[in-house]
């Protein structure tokens, strides 16, 4: 990354006039029948700046957008050391909390493979479905397969499918999910909380900004809960998807593939 | 690096309204907050360079900010006093908007996916996020912790 390449004033100004305008706004609950769709801030400013974002409202230029990208980048870390803050007061409760922290990391490594997997084979997809189920395809996941298999070869175009989908839609989806899942009452916040920390910054946020609308009295614990599973993920992140997520997804492929996977070979390639 | 500060700074003025206008918190009242919180993310990218093995910034910031507010650091008590004048939600909102901001550049890319690709990215995520959040609710219903 250039150092020149975060200097933008115009980016700065649209942030702070999102920043002022959807915290002024506040946060608002949608009933949609099956459930309450939480909104708040942190999402407005997420929906309204991709709309600005629009390459066919000509408002910002593609190097803008790189821009902001870069500045997201490095943001986050303010984020970070604003979690790691609340998190030094509560390590004994952390502690306490260990081993259910530490097994539902299985949870995250092994959930993109099992419940991903199946699926993609069933939807006809072959080797594409080992790039994009063995992980949740973030930047340092797209490397351990483009040095692997190579950036243009199916596992190659598989992660990189869901990397875009997940820059895209990832943040929103998963907090309309959390916004869900918390309402079934069938979690504890802590745990849904732990379960947000899914391994990259912007979705962890905007999913425990949901789950902090749900349960406003458990606010801090969510923000330290997700913020402490994230880490988790984060730094065990490249060591398991090279030790265990990849050989694992390519263990369940050999074995699901002639079982799940469609017989027509023209399926493949041309869907990615 | 000095872009790095300036950014930060940038961010953490941005934060600062936000956290005024959602939470309520003077900017006076939250800026010595925000001012260690910058100060934190700074030295993290500095230890990270300067430090001979390669860690990951995320980890060097991560450390810093739990090792001066853990009751072992002297001084902890002030430090999360003011630090908690900033909302970590208040700290989100410009990162998103950043986000939202970028989003434009990668819609050519997504226009060449397919419907399938599309589909599989929302069961991966749902994967993950389901898949842990049962795993830690029922280490939490066997321990007897939190419930």
């Amino acid at each position: 990354m250039q150092e020149n390449s975060l200097r933008n004033w115009k980016i700065h100004l649209f942030v702070l006039i999102l920043v002022c305008l959807t915290e002024f706004i506040g946060v608002k609950t949608f009933n949609i029948g099956i459930g309450a769709i939480a909104l708040f801030p942190m999402l407005y400013a997420l929906i309204i700046g991709a709309i600005i974002s629009l390459p066919s409202l000509k408002i910002l230029k593609l190097k803008e957008m790189n821009i902001a990208a870069n500045i997201l980048g490095i943001s986050f870390m303010l984020f970070v050391a604003k979690l790691g803050m609340l998190m030094g007061p509560s390590l004994p409760k952390i502690f306490e909390a260990g081993l259910s922290l530490g097994l539902q990391e299985v949870g995250h490594f092994a959930g993109t493979i099992l419940l991903g997997l199946p699926i993609a084979l069933l939807l006809g997809m072959k080797r594409e479905a080992v790039g994009a189920t063995f992980s949740i395809d973030r930047e340092p996941n797209l490397a351990i397969i483009a040095e692997k298999y190579g950036s243009d070869s199916p596992e190659g175009r598989g992660a990189l499918g869901v990397y875009v989908c997940g820059t895209l839609f990832g943040a929103l989806y998963l907090s309309v999910l959390a916004s869900f899942m918390a309402q079934t009452g069938w979690f504890h916040p802590i745990s849904l909380a732990m379960g947000a920390g899914v391994g990259s910054g912007s979705m962890m946020a905007a999913m425990s900004g949901a789950l902090a609308v749900i349960f406003p009295e458990s606010a801090k614990d969510i923000a330290i809960f997700a913020g402490a599973a994230n880490l988790i993920t984060t730094i065990l992140g490249t060591y398991i998807c090279v030790f265990f997520s990849l050989p694992f997804t390519n263990y369940l492929y050999k074995k699901l593939e002639p079982i799940l996977g469609r017989k027509s070979k023209q399926d493949q390639m041309k869907n990615i | 690096m000095k872009d790095k500060i300036l950014t930060f700074v940038m961010i953490g003025i941005i934060a600062l309204m936000g956290n005024w206008i959602g939470y309520n918190v003077s900017p006076i009242d939250a800026l010595p907050g925000m001012m260690i919180i910058v100060a934190v993310t700074i030295l993290g990218f500095f230890f990270a360079k300067i430090f001979p093995i390669k860690l990951p910034t995320v980890i060097w910031v991560s450390m810093l900010a739990l090792l001066i507010t853990t009751p072992i650091f002297p001084g902890n008590e002030s430090i999360v006093k003011v630090t908690e004048q900033v909302n970590f939600m208040a700290l989100a909102t410009p990162i998103l908007a950043y986000a939202g901001l970028s989003f434009g550049k990668d819609l050519k890319e997504f226009k060449k996916l397919g419907w399938r690709i599309v589909v599989i990215s929302l069961v991966v995520y749902t994967g993950t996020f389901l898949l842990s959040t049962l795993v830690a609710e029922i280490g939490f219903r066997l321990t007897g912790k939190f419930h």
